[in-house]
């Protein structure tokens, strides 16, 4: 199928009026959750687990895709009017966004951060289509050794090359692998770890584990820390518009910024968190007047807002065809997959054009539908912020409770939830990452079936992940990874 | 010196589950060979990692100074009491009922007190939830305690 019989056919899919309204649906629900502090994308999706049982499978992943998405516009709204970020990948965007908005020009940062989004996101689509048929067609030489290499190597990096002591991430990764191996061993047929609990023989439950961690665990935490003084400042329609020269300072930061993005969102481990970050540094590195950067420069805004979404997208490429997703959130998108029995490989673009060219051609309507929407919302979204945590929280806890027991009626689930919540909290709080878990959990029974694999092929030679030349390399970056922050430990004890 | 108590204590549990891991697997899986990995390989081999690693972990903590990090005990508490309530209560008093309850220990933790507010969220998130999940989505779970 060529990319343009795949659009047309993507085409078909994405309009059908059950896909087209969850796609919407998705979209507003994650510029909601992305708007309001204390709720995240991550939690938004989780509860959105469960319902995906329920539809169809196309429907079900543009509409987790949507809230993706949508929660990353919504988070520049929360970011620039009050100097919380609504999520993670939005943290840099406070930075120049709230001196905007006490110059009085909220409005045009706003208006920057919406239409470096869009941006991001259009050009991003361009780059995962050209992408994934690219490394669909590379992946399709790789055997158990190169996947297991790969996959061992997406998890090292996502530990080291993000904020915290590696050995604290890494701990993380290892829990994760090990929760994973919770469940009838599908090798063997032998029950590990469930201790006579016929519960646990399908494993930990997928949507528990990220239920506990992020939405509550989350929840615990933004109680106290969500609830502020004063009500944001009035945005009128008005305001948003921005001057000639607003427009183009605009221009070069969001070329740069998806180009950024849509790299890293591509390389397994790293995200849009990343992204947004590193945009926001280049950025500040190429400007002319680097002084102005924290004083409410425009280009602060766009660099980095180009770059997370255009990282959101193109997260998708090792998601959809290695089945190697990249960051928590595409673990979870690869569960919904899973879920609906679709394993994602190098054969998903011939095996599944429906799903593939689905959620292509539905990127860009949603984020069409999010641009045209969202300025004119944009007071129903600054209203948004008004609405006091203490009033959602009880009502969160309510849905995770039903969305846990509705996956297969288990009260037990619940029970399940509470100590996990509990548990991620003071992990989170100790600057231990629930998300390198998830990550871990998802990807660990897959490395163990691969490793395997490879192993019983070779004969138990460990060589062969040496002899196989991709292999090796991924070897090869993987110590590069692991040996880097030593490096780094040893120099600043030196220096 | 105030020691990194969190990054100690949380190393040290990591280390002995780790140790726990591996040797409960020791034990009861079969490790088969690197040729054919039996289900115990994984697992042991990651639980001895882990413990090295939670080594790593806590034995410099010991040595440097910690951060003050906040743990919001209260709010722990609450939250993780509503969905016990939750889990413990729907099967026996039913939706409305549990709902109601969750919502008011929930609630409770909120860092602004007084017992009006509570009232009328519980009410309202109660009324919602039944018009959601029992109304609309036809959820098989009793509205109400079934000697009613």
């Amino acid at each position: 199928m060529t990319t343009l019989e795949g659009l047309s056919h993507g085409l078909t899919v994405a309009l059908q009026p059950s896909v087209l309204i969850y796609s919407l649906f998705g979209a507003l629900l994650g510029t909601l959750v992305g708007v309001l502090p204390g709720i995240g994308a991550m939690a938004a999706i989780t509860l959105l687990l469960p319902i995906t049982y329920y539809i169809s499978s196309e429907a079900a992943l543009v509409m987790l895709a949507a809230v993706y998405y949508g929660a990353q516009y919504g988070g520049a709204v929360a970011s620039i009017l009050l100097r919380l970020p609504g999520t993670p990948q939005s943290a840099v965007t406070t930075l120049d966004g709230y001196p905007m908005a006490q110059q009085g020009r909220a409005g045009v940062a706003l208006f920057a951060a919406m239409v470096s989004s869009f941006a991001g996101s259009m050009l991003g689509i361009v780059i995962l289509v050209a992408l994934a048929g690219w490394l669909g067609r590379l992946a399709t030489s790789f055997g158990a050794a190169e996947y297991a290499a790969m996959m061992v190597m997406g998890l090292v990096a996502a530990s080291t090359i993000g904020e915290g002591r590696p050995a604290k991430s890494l701990s993380m990764v290892v829990l994760g692998v090990l929760l994973g191996c919770v469940g009838t061993d599908v090798n063997s047929g032998v029950q590990r770890f469930t201790f006579g609990q016929v519960q646990l023989l399908d494993g930990i439950n997928l949507v528990a584990l990220a239920m506990g961690l992020f939405g509550l665990a989350e929840v615990i935490g933004n109680i106290r820390k969500a609830e502020r003084d004063g009500p944001p400042p009035h945005v009128s329609l008005r305001q948003l518009v921005p001057t000639r020269d607003d427009l183009r300072r605009m221009v070069a930061p969001i070329g740069r910024g998806t180009l950024l993005g849509g790299f890293f969102g591509a390389l397994p481990g790293t995200g849009s968190t990343i992204s947004s970050f590193l945009g926001y540094a280049l950025e500040r590195r190429v400007a002319r007047q680097p002084e102005r950067f924290g004083n409410g420069a425009i280009e602060g805004i766009a660099g980095p807002e180009a770059a997370n979404n255009s990282a959101a997208i193109t997260a998708f490429v090792p998601t959809l065809t290695l089945g190697i997703p990249g960051d928590p959130i595409m673990a979870l998108m690869l569960g919904a997959l899973v879920i609906h029995g679709i394993q994602p490989g190098p054969m998903m673009l011939e095996a599944h054009p429906d799903m593939f060219w689905g959620l292509v051609v539905s990127f860009g309507i949603g984020n069409l539908f999010l641009l045209v929407l969202n300025l004119p919302l944009i007071g129903l979204w600054v209203s948004m912020l008004r609405i006091p945590f203490r009033w959602l929280y009880p009502a969160i806890i309510v849905f995770v409770c039903l969305g846990v027991y509705s996956v297969r009626g288990s009260t037990f689930d619940i029970v399940m939830v509470a100590g996990i919540g509990a548990i991620g909290y003071a992990l989170a709080v100790a600057a231990f990452s629930p998300a390198l878990l998830l990550l871990g959990f998802v990807l660990g029974p897959l490395i163990e079936t691969n490793l395997r694999r490879a192993l019983l092929v070779s004969r138990g030679d460990l060589v062969t992940f040496v002899e196989r030349p991709v292999a090796c390399g991924f070897v090869i970056a993987t110590a590069a990874l692991l040996a880097l922050p030593l490096l780094k430990g040893l120099r600043r004890r030196n220096g | 010196m105030r020691r990194d108590l969190y990054d100690a204590a949380w190393g040290g549990v990591l280390a002995l589950l780790g140790l726990a891991v591996a040797g409960w697997a020791a034990s009861n899986y079969d490790f088969g060979s690197l040729r054919r990995m039996g289900p115990g390989f994984f697992p042991v081999v990651l639980g001895l990692v882990l413990a090295a690693l939670g080594a790593l972990i806590a034995v410099p903590a010991l040595a440097r100074r910690g951060t003050q990090r906040h743990f919001a005990w209260p709010e722990t508490v609450g939250v993780v009491g509503s969905l016990l309530i939750f889990g413990l209560l729907l099967n026996r008093a039913g939706l409305v009922p549990t709902t109601a309850l969750t919502v008011l220990t929930a609630s409770a933790v909120a860092p602004r007190p007084g017992i009006i507010w509570r009232l009328v969220l519980t009410v309202a998130v109660t009324a919602l939830t039944w018009v959601l999940f029992i109304g609309g989505l036809d959820m098989p779970i009793p509205a109400w305690p079934r000697s009613l």
